[in-house]
């Protein structure tokens, strides 16, 4: 006999004498009936540790997402030769045929108003405004030839975390917890943080769990309020009464356990507790003033600190470079990273410089925009590897599509560019990660890529890969299909390069 | 289990088949037990997708299968040990079947399943789903007094041949409580518990079954169910996600279950109601089921791109809710294991690709769909206003010499040149801008350079426009938050009052001659005559400058210039004053009676004044009707080009395809149009072999725990197989014959002794039947996340009855709502608005409403036949702190220190049961030691207590019964349906 049954059988006795402490049921019991495991109750221990497919290169992941989608050609993919013709019309096999968000007619070409340097063994190009971050640029491998197929935000963020343009796809987030649980036992496996003032253009759905069990997906963790929705007892509660609440609401429920023999009372029993425990332990991790100056120093946090963005009608229009949101959220991420938590992304809203309006104009916001990440990334990367984390933690920034070398809206009071998915700039660290190397190469003015194309497939494939999922074998069946992270079709490569041998 | 390869196609299904196999007949079922085999197995690359086919060799096709190929034959049933099949599949090495790189190889319990059907004959059936549905023979059973009805029948017999037996009936007041759960939502009171428990009757339960069949809150249990499917929202999605008037249709579908609808007709209504002969209002709101899908407002997005995209939402939830058919992967590429060809799906499509909708921003086609009491107010108006119309026609028609005089002296005083009555001239448009307003400013308010009233130096530049003409918008250069200036000359030949009329996106404001005659500070899209401004201008030239102030997204503007009056007469109408009466036109001659009515005769005036009184209030009541977007047909002169999209992909345009479903399921009858209408009648033909047994599954499923086919939304041949097959097939000939009537479904249903058994679990059917998929107990289940708002708001007294009407915003903490370009903002319903039932909850699908989201309500962006029940202590945390419960806690416990016994009160109306004395000692053990802490810290006693108590009432008990009653409010029991 299957020793899972052997196993299983044991437990479900001992479930139903009320003996366990840890609840199984129905989740556990239905994977042996083979695909529809799926289907029924997903539990607090679905997100049990699980073993990797194969050894992992990282344990953890911490993907700085920056909403709107940043310009490549004003931070990593320096054109001398767009700055040279800066203004002129743009060349007609650039804008013909092709389709853009904003862009109509012949467009002029935009040259970076930036400074560029090189910085670090590879040389990389950087603006002047991440000094920072050009001083760690040799633990990061730089990609400067991303593509994606989407033009729209939203789309295009759900093409990138989920596999498929349309609402429904789990997200990378979620599949990763699906696929590995989480070795947090009182804390969320997947941390959502939202910076910026507002959430992604997706919305909620970027973090959802999509067909995956809600289980999955990301739970977002508020700086305002709640750390987490309803974790406060209601007022006139103190701890010791909420305990006895709780002691008696277990009697009861071991009452119901013994008359009913259920399991999944059990699971009911264990819900309160660790939901109990996660009142105390997830303020603790939220509480950044606990960290030591030098820390705080290093990130640019400010603990306490309230963004002027949030609730603000177009936070752009109120960016402050001092802004420490985002700062606070990446020692945050590390503070969960080290307790555990799988996966943390932080949503940075405010990248999208169309150049339309005061918050969109690449001279004057965008320099803001990177002195609010330039510290607090470089931090991060700092202080992961100074305490041992960085190989075991993948860390990823970018955004959904890059930004056209062509100006949208010549003329207009400010300067921006429109969505470009042909090519666009990404890094990765950590976690595996052969830092201080450029891959990929763009033509001229940045427009198309010329060396090592990286799609979005390659980039889901190789992340899952780094933390010993195999893309092609992580499934989940829903709508007659084995659904997969990379899509149906299984494109996608592991870029070997990438990865430190 | 990261690889489900694994668990489907070893232990796992051959798990599966052990619980399908011993109710069939002793030859091998190729439907339920070959088929499945061979399409996890071997389709991929020996199926329907041609795409991937190996070896030109398809084993879901006899032919295929058996062809002789030469030397040999893939399957060959005269002589089946030469099968190469059989060869292949017990080889090793390059030489298996299927081979390493697809997973293990077969079992030896699936080799000897497919020695046995090969020589057996190797006969091919449909897919199980896809067989007619013929009513099968009642099974013998050993105990001939348990079952109630043939459905019965069905379960003991599958029971029996498992040597289990049924569990005893459960007790009254569960049954009561698990059946009023089912079929209302909401849990009885204990006003009805008494009722039932002192009804001695044989026929009490299914008196009371009848009644809550009749009970209004049936349908809104219901709906609650069919608005997942419906993808049902409030807003309309994407970046967005702006609010969306659809509230008529849930209220739609709530009546449509109340008034028990047959299922064909609700089908039909909502996939082509608008295609009946003359389609009511009702049957028109119907269609909004497809116009649930997102519209993207997202700048930049292609309205196209978008449009498609909900078509084939349609189509994909067509095939999931009523066929229970997963069509949506064949829009990239033929389906690997299904009978549905790339081209197919687009055959489907083009059935619903001749809407008029188009992704636009204003939801186009919209329709005004008044309630009924809106309706009978509209009716009584409009009658009383045709009354006065009689009225004044009348005297009009008497008093034509009055009339004929009164213009002609009109004539001769006021009209000294035929130049007075020229019309207006305007000068070409000039435009500037955008000024975009400073940070945190807001344009309306700024004053920019263009402006009347700037005092800076900063000079302008005017851009003429000679290509604009009035009355058509045009389109100006976007910013958000700015301002677009536009100016011309108006050149009036006499004193006069002209109307101009207005349209903008977003605000206005209007000066002539450097005064400010318009202000509108708002949001909306430009349509003709937003606004209409009169100005009274002397003969000469005036300066008319707009300001077009956008807000975000786009700008336009709208201009024409309306009525000009002379001494209060139309100049066009006045030049006919020169005429003698009779050489006057009709037209003008009633016009002409219409201003005198209006102006110069008494009676007229006073009829005027009724009329205007009774159109105001008609305006108001019709500015109040809700709108709809509803399903409309393009002209045939507009219909579009259907083609295949290449790998899904709509700007990679393939063969032209003309509607067509899918008609290996079902032929299609010659009597059906081929449009939408035709399609509706297609799929709620008793023939269809997919749609009852989609609807019979679905309710099984809400009612038991999950479904007789436990993957609800899929149907073919990757879905689950049946639990029941013979069960379901009985049923779903019975809900045809039934004249698809949903109630007696669920009559049927709740009436079986299947139904009422205990739901207690026994080691030993834990053991043999853990999931209840052999039907040995009766359904237990945590309750979805409606029932459990609806439940606590019901025990506690707080729930708002009040039935139908716009989605409420009940208690949210504050900052969930934070979505890109759009500043709507979540506004707590007024009194006991927030207490209404769940599915009143307004429903935002980028934000959806948290507390009812964790207890796995999906966000509706696209249709979800089936939630999946999770369990995650962020649940506990809703109901133990969500202010929301907080306050039903707080209201049944301050019910109850009226009560002798508080505590064993609160117990009963919560789980309509006695405490135990155990349970009741817990509870009383709180009690006092909350008591005594509440009696040192009356603040914080205060704080649990909420609202301010009566007179009298013991502050410190109080707030100790609150701590009780959210344990009671989070017990198990509370939470479940058993």
């Amino acid at each position: 006999m299957d020793p899972r049954i052997e196993l299983l059988k044991a437990q479900t006795r001992r479930t139903f004498l009320g003996r366990t402490a840890l609840g199984l049921g129905a989740a556990a019991l239905a994977s042996l009936e083979g695909r529809t495991w799926a289907q029924d109750a997903a539990r607090t221990d679905a997100l049990a540790p699980k073993a990797p497919a194969f050894a992992p290169k990282a344990k953890n992941v911490i993907y700085l997402y920056m909403a709107g989608s940043p310009s490549q050609l004003d931070l990593f993919d320096y054109k001398p030769e767009l700055q040279k013709r800066d203004g002129e019309l743009c060349p007609k096999e650039f804008f013909e045929g092709k389709r853009f968000a904003f862009i109509r007619g012949q467009p002029n070409l935009l040259g970076t108003p930036f400074r560029f340097a090189q910085h670090g063994q590879s040389g990389a190009w950087i603006t002047e405004h991440l000094p920072r971050f050009a001083k760690v640029i040799d633990k990061v491998a730089l990609i400067r030839s991303m593509h994606t197929d989407q033009f729209n935000h939203a789309p295009a963020q759900l093409f990138l975390l989920t596999g498929t343009p349309v609402f429904g796809g789990a997200t990378l987030g979620s599949w990763v917890t699906y696929g590995l649980g989480s070795e947090a036992s009182d804390l969320p496996g997947f941390v959502v943080l939202v910076t910026g003032g507002k959430k992604p253009s997706a919305g909620k759905s970027i973090w959802g769990s999509g067909f995956l069990p809600t289980v999955y997906q990301g739970v977002q963790c508020r700086t305002n309020g709640d750390p987490v929705l309803f974790l406060s007892d209601p007022p006139g509660t103190d701890r010791i009464g909420r305990r006895q609440m709780l002691d008696a609401l277990a009697a009861l429920n071991r009452r119901t356990l013994e008359r009913d023999g259920d399991p999944e009372t059990e699971t009911r029993i264990q819900q309160y507790e660790l939901a109990y425990r996660m009142q105390v332990s997830v303020p603790d991790v939220m509480d950044i003033s606990k960290e030591p100056q030098e820390v705080l120093d290093l990130y640019g946090a400010r603990p306490g600190h309230r963004s002027v963005s949030d609730g603000a009608d177009d936070p752009r229009a109120v960016t402050q470079g001092n802004d420490a949101a985002f700062a606070n959220s990446c020692l945050l991420a590390r503070r969960l990273v080290e307790r555990g938590t799988r996966f943390v992304q932080i949503f940075d809203w405010g990248w999208d410089h169309h150049g339309v309006a005061p918050g969109e104009d690449i001279p004057n916001n965008l320099p803001l925009k990177c002195q609010q990440i330039d510290r607090a990334m470089s931090g991060l990367l700092i202080d992961l590897e100074r305490r041992g984390l960085l190989d075991e933690t993948l860390v990823v920034w970018g955004g959904e599509f890059g930004r056209t070398p062509m100006r949208q809206n010549a003329g207009a009071k400010f300067i921006g560019r429109d969505h470009h998915a042909d090519a666009y700039t990404m890094w990765l660290a950590g976690g595996g990660i052969e830092g201080g190397q450029v891959i990929g190469a763009t033509d001229e003015f940045g427009y198309s890529i010329t060396e090592d194309p990286i799609s979005v497939r390659d980039l889901q494939a190789t992340m899952l890969h780094l933390l010993g999922l195999d893309a092609w074998k992580l499934t989940y069946p829903y709508q007659g299909l084995n659904q997969r992270l990379i899509g149906p079709e299984g494109e996608g490569t592991i870029l070997e390069k990438l990865i430190r041998a | 289990m990261l690889e489900l390869w694994r668990p489907i196609t070893g232990s796992g299904l051959a798990l599966l088949m052990t619980v399908a196999a011993p109710a069939f007949a002793e030859d091998v079922d190729f439907a339920l037990e070959v088929r499945p085999l061979l399409a996890a197995r071997c389709f991929p690359c020996h199926g329907p997708d041609e795409k991937h086919r190996e070896a030109d060799l398809r084993l879901d096709l006899r032919e295929s299968a058996t062809a002789h190929r030469g030397e040999y034959r893939v399957i060959d049933p005269d002589r089946p040990e030469g099968s190469e099949l059989l060869y292949r599949v017990r080889a090793g090495g390059i030489e298996r079947m299927p081979p390493e790189s697809s997973g293990p190889p077969l079992t030896d319990r699936e080799v000897a399943l497919l020695e046995r059907w090969i020589s057996e004959g190797a006969e091919y059936s449909p897919h199980w789903s896809f067989r007619p549905i013929a009513p099968p023979p009642l099974p013998d059973v050993n105990d001939k007094a348990w079952p109630r009805s043939p459905l019965d029948h069905f379960a003991l017999a599958r029971l029996e041949s498992s040597g289990l037996t049924p569990a005893e009936e459960a007790d009254r007041a569960t049954l009561l409580r698990r059946v009023t759960l089912d079929l209302t939502g909401l849990p009885p009171t204990a006003a009805e518990r008494d009722r039932f428990l002192s009804d001695t009757s044989p026929r009490a339960y299914e008196k009371l079954v009848d009644r809550l069949l009749d009970s209004p809150a049936f349908g809104e249990r219901w709906a609650a169910v069919w608005l997942d499917l419906a993808r049902y929202a409030d807003t309309k999605g994407y970046e967005k996600d702006l609010g969306r008037s659809i509230w008529r249709y849930r209220d739609w579908v709530i009546e449509a279950f109340n008034r028990d609808l047959p299922y064909d007709r609700f089908l039909i209504e909502q996939v082509a109601g608008d295609l009946l002969d003359s389609p009511d209002l009702d049957q028109r709101i119907a269609t909004a089921f497809h116009r649930n899908t997102m519209t993207n407002d997202e700048g930049g997005t292609d309205d196209e791109e978008f449009r498609i995209a909900a078509v084939k939402d349609r189509v994909d939830t067509t095939g999931q809710v009523l066929m229970g058919l997963t069509v949506g992967c064949a829009k990239c590429h033929s389906h690997k294991y299904d009978p549905i060809t790339q081209r197919a799906y687009y055959e489907l499509f083009a059935f619903f690709d001749q809407t008029e909708d188009a992704d636009r921003f204003d939801e186009a086609p919209v329709i005004s769909a008044p309630t009924k009491e809106q309706q009978d107010t509209i009716t009584s108006l409009e009658r009383q206003i045709a009354e006065l119309d009689a009225s004044l026609e009348r005297r009009g028609e008497a008093a034509q010499a009055a009339v004929a005089a009164w213009s002609s002296e009109w004539w001769r005083e006021q009209s000294r040149a035929e130049g007075h009555l020229a019309p207006t001239k305007a000068t070409d448009w000039e435009v500037t801008g955008p000024y975009v307003a400073e940070a945190g400013a807001s344009a309306f308010r700024s004053v920019f350079p263009p402006e009347p009233g700037y005092v800076g130096t900063e000079a302008v530049l005017w851009t003429r426009q000679p290509e604009w003409p009035d009355a058509t918008a045009h389109i100006l250069d976007p910013a958000p938050n700015a301002a677009v200036y536009l100016r011309r000359r108006l050149i009036v030949p006499s004193d006069r009052q002209l109307e101009l009329q207005l349209g903008s996106d977003d605000g206005l404001e209007v000066w002539v001659d450097g005064r400010s005659v318009l202000q509108r500070d708002v949001a909306r899209g430009v349509a003709p005559n937003q606004d209409r401004v009169s100005v009274d201008l002397s003969a000469g030239e005036h300066e008319l400058i707009l300001a077009v102030i956008n807000r975000g997204g786009d700008a336009a503007f709208w201009f024409a210039i309306g009525d000009e009056l002379r001494g209060g007469v139309p100049i066009a109408l006045a030049r006919s004053f020169a005429l003698d009466w009779d050489q006057r036109t009709e037209a003008d001659r009633g016009l002409t009676t219409d201003l005198w009515l209006a102006r110069v005769d008494p009676i007229g005036r006073r009829l005027n004044a009724d009329r205007e009184a009774l159109t105001a209030r008609l305006e108001t009541v019709r500015a109040s009707v809700p709108t709809v977007p509803v399903f409309r047909e393009l002209p045939p002169d507009r219909h579009r080009t259907t083609r295949i999209h290449r790998r899904g992909n709509f700007l990679d345009p393939g063969e032209e395809v003309s509607p067509k479903a899918l008609e290996n399921l079902l032929p299609w009858s010659p009597e059906w149009p081929k449009n939408r209408l035709g399609l509706a009648r297609w799929i709620t033909d008793p023939s269809n072999p997919l749609t009852a047994r989609v609807l019979v599954n679905r309710t099984w499923a809400r009612l038991f725990g999950s479904g007789i086919v436990e993957t609800e939304e899929d149907f073919g041949a990757q879905g689950a197989l049946p639990s029941h097959p013979k069960l379901l097939d009985h049923l779903a000939a019975d809900v045809v014959r039934s004249g698809w009537s949903f109630k007696s479904l669920c009559r049927t249903l709740v009436l079986s002794s299947t139904y009422r058994q205990s739901s207690a679990v026994t080691p030993e059917k834990l053991e043999r039947d853990p999931r209840n998929r052999l039907l040995s107990r009766g359904p237990r289940v945590r309750l979805p996340g409606e029932m459990v708002r609806d439940a606590a708001l019901s025990v506690s007294g707080l729930l708002n009855p009040e039935r139908f009407g716009p989605s409420v915003m009940p208690y949210q903490p504050p900052g969930v709502w934070q979505a890109v370009y759009n500043t709507a903002e979540w506004q707590t319903s007024p009194g006991d608005e927030r207490h209404r039932r769940a599915l009143y909850t307004y429903w935002r699908r980028t934000s959806p409403y948290p507390a009812l989201e964790m207890f796995d309500l999906p966000s509706r962006e696209i249709c979800t036949p089936r939630r999946i029940r999770t369990n995650t202590p962020l649940q506990a945390l809703v109901t133990l702190n969500d202010p929301a419960f907080v306050e039903c806690a707080q209201a049944l416990a301050r019910q109850s220190v009226r009560r002798a016994t508080p505590v064993r009160w609160m117990f009963e109306q919560a789980l309509l049961r006695e405490p135990e004395p155990g349970e009741l000692g817990s509870l009383s053990g709180l009690l006092q030691a909350r008591r005594a802490h509440f009696a040192n810290d009356r603040e914080a006693a205060l704080a649990r207590t909420g609202e301010p108590l009566d007179e009298g009432s013991d502050l410190a008990e109080v707030a100790a019964l609150t701590a009780v009653a959210q344990v009671i409010l989070n017990l198990d029991e509370f939470l479940t349906k058993r």
